[in-house]
């Protein structure tokens, strides 16, 4: 199946799945406390889907081979693995009965996993530091724009010049 | 597990300071490249893309500092408060930045179907311009090229010793170049301004329908021929080409007439027909006028024998005296009829041709009624002696110049010219009378021997036999040319140097 396809026919399945996986509802729903959560979740999954057909895009257009593009492939690349974190982390503080933080005091948190999951702890952790991800990925698509912005007036210059 | 939150706090609060700096340093450089080129698509894109991720950026980061200090300063309660409107305001910026994201690639094709649209305008637009800047030249060139061609064309048309007509097919005459004019005798091309059909040239009135017919069968009439009547009423064999007329629209009724006109050649060739028959007749007639001179010469000679020993009071004297008669008569004629096939050889001396033409004007002189015959005499004084057998040519001169005292009768004109012509080195001897002329159906026999239109009696016919045997024998042509009612013209052509 081509990419193209195989792109499509996943969000048709996506779509398809929570559509007809939604419970009968009265006319009017209430919206209780959890399903802003879910939005939120829901919209780091489709911010991921879209860096993801980004990359995509950039490579099978070839575009990546110019600098000014390829750095803005990386950023997409980088806010692609910042969503998975963030989704990550918002998963995990919902999940009390896995994983258990406690601030002690300002300065300090008690991280409390089920049984002897310390990594899942310490994956807690890190993921909490997501700006790791995102800064360097606005820091690329900054540089990607500013190699842009350079090829654009050097080629303004070029076609300028007789 | 207890691990220190400052790193957390430390990444949190720098990376939302950088994440602030960075998306307005994006944004600077994307207004940068809208501003140097407004028109570009993808500049656009980037533009709303940069801008949901500096929303987002702003709204995240303003989110997190805020909740820090909040929490920092014991206000959590407050952050509560505020926390769903910072998280709910996030999703949308991110879920917009990633809606924004999706179009990347309509905007990508479009913008690649405008770049090439715009090339193709481009190279359209160079093209016109180019066009453009050369149209004025390239129209001159043109003009000049027809110019060029058309009066090439024109030129043939013109110069074209064939008539050439374009007729519509009605055979009304549409155009006609000069040699047309000439051959139909008509004064001018504007004559046929006058409604002028081909038809009206034609001695055949059904030729036209013929042609006609023949161009709807074949779609071509190829060298037919037919005969021309000049609106001066002469009539002239001609072979006509005839094609329809094919290219313009205006031109489908239109038939272009190629007409060649073969008088000449047929004359020409009715001339060299009567060469070879007279030639045959010569070989004939000297064939048999050898073989009658010798009985003849017996004859002759028996007879005169007997006229010896018969006075001349004598009955048989008489008898033998008419014998001896009508044997020279019969030896006369077959000396005619060698000199005509040329058996023996000219005597040629260099002689003055007027003066023998005066001899034999001198010598006929009685035979002319000076009073009522006028001769005419046009010498081209510049015509040097000639080689020439001198009593031949005056045979030949007194032949021709009887027959025009015969033909012009009791009165009338008789003129004798000569002219030289040193580019073709003839001299030609012109004896024009003003009699009754030569019937056209006797012109192609009058070299004929024993041909006479003279009462029986009067002329053997052997007259201008001998004088054309005489003539070929000095290298010349003789040739006649007669209206009847109006006389005749003979013209001898002698070579200037013999």
């Amino acid at each position: 199946m081509k990419p193209k396809y195989f792109v499509s026919a996943c969000v048709a399945a996506v779509f398809f799945g929570l559509f007809f996986s939604a419970v009968p509802v009265l006319a009017t729903q209430t919206h209780g406390q959890p399903e802003g959560l879910y939005v939120h979740q829901f919209g780091h999954l489709f911010f991921l889907f879209s860096m993801g057909v980004l990359e995509f895009w950039l490579r099978s257009r070839n575009l990546t081979l110019e600098p000014g593009w390829l750095y803005i492939q990386f950023a997409a690349v980088l806010l692609l693995l910042w969503n998975m974190d963030a989704f990550l982390v918002h998963f995990l503080d919902e999940q009390t009965a896995l994983l258990h933080i406690e601030k002690i005091d300002p300065w300090h948190i008690r991280i409390t996993p089920l049984g002897e999951y310390t990594s899942i702890a310490v994956l807690y952790y890190l993921g909490k530091m997501d700006h790791l991800l995102c800064v360097p990925a606005m820091f690329c698509l900054l540089l990607g724009l500013k190699r842009l912005a350079k090829d654009m007036v050097k080629a303004n210059q070029d076609t300028d010049t007789p | 597990m207890i691990v220190s939150y400052l790193p957390i706090l430390l990444v949190d609060l720098i990376g939302s300071i950088l994440m602030i700096i960075l998306s307005f340093l994006c944004l600077r450089f994307l207004f940068e490249l809208r501003k140097t080129d407004p028109n570009n698509l993808i500049w656009t894109f980037l533009m709303w893309l940069g801008l949901a991720l500096a929303c987002f950026a702003v709204s995240r980061s303003a989110g997190h500092l805020l909740k820090n200090i909040l929490i920092l300063s014991g206000h959590r309660s407050i952050w509560q408060t505020i926390r769903p409107f910072s998280g709910g305001i996030n999703t949308i910026t991110f879920i917009a930045a990633g809606s924004i994201t999706l179009f990347f690639e309509g905007i990508w094709n479009t913008y690649q179907l405008i770049l090439k649209d715009r090339k193709e305008l481009r190279i359209t637009h160079d093209k016109l311009l180019y066009l453009n800047e050369n149209l004025e030249k390239r129209i001159d060139e043109r003009t000049r090229a027809l110019a060029v061609s058309e009066y090439k064309y024109r030129q043939i048309f013109e110069v074209s010793k064939d008539m050439i007509i374009v007729a519509g097919k009605d055979g009304r005459i549409l155009n006609l170049n000069p040699s047309g004019c000439h051959m139909l005798g008509l004064d001018s091309v504007q004559e046929i301004a006058d409604k002028r059909y081909v038809q009206e040239f034609l001695s055949d009135k059904k030729g036209w329908a013929a042609m006609m017919s023949t161009i709807e069968t074949n779609g071509f009439i190829y060298s037919d021929e037919y005969v021309l009547q000049t609106s001066d009423g002469i009539s002239q064999r001609a072979l006509f080409s005839v094609s329809p007329a094919k290219g313009a629209i205006e031109e489908e009724d239109e038939v272009y007439i190629l007409v060649k006109n073969i008088e000449k050649r047929r004359l020409m060739e009715a001339q060299i027909a009567q060469a070879d028959k007279l030639a045959s007749i010569g070989e004939l007639s000297s064939g048999v006028a050898h073989e009658i001179n010798n009985p003849l010469g017996i004859i002759l000679g028996y007879s005169q024998l007997l006229l010896r020993n018969e006075g001349k009071d004598s009955p048989l004297y008489q008898d033998l005296k008419t014998i001896e008669k009508q044997v020279k008569n019969c030896k006369t004629i077959v000396e005619d009829l060698l000199r005509f096939a040329r058996t023996s050889p000219a005597r040629k001396e260099k002689s003055d041709i007027h003066q023998l033409i005066e001899d034999v004007l001198g010598f006929l002189q009685h035979h002319f009624n000076p009073d009522k015959i006028k001769i005419i005499k046009n010498y081209d004084k510049k015509i040097a002696p000639m080689l020439l057998d001198e009593k031949r040519i005056k045979q030949v001169i007194m032949n021709l110049a009887m027959n025009a005292r015969h033909a012009v009768g009791d009165s009338g004109t008789i003129e004798i010219a000569t002219r030289a012509d040193p580019y073709r080195g003839k001299v030609s001897i012109t004896l024009r009378d003003t009699g009754y002329g030569i019937e056209k159906k006797h012109l192609s026999r009058i070299f004929d021997p024993f041909f006479t239109t003279k009462p029986t009696g009067e002329g053997t016919g052997l007259g201008l036999s001998v004088s054309y045997g005489i003539i070929q024998n000095h290298g010349g042509t003789i040739s006649v040319e007669s209206t009847p009612g109006k006389g005749s013209t003979f013209e001898i052509e002698l070579p200037l140097n013999g």
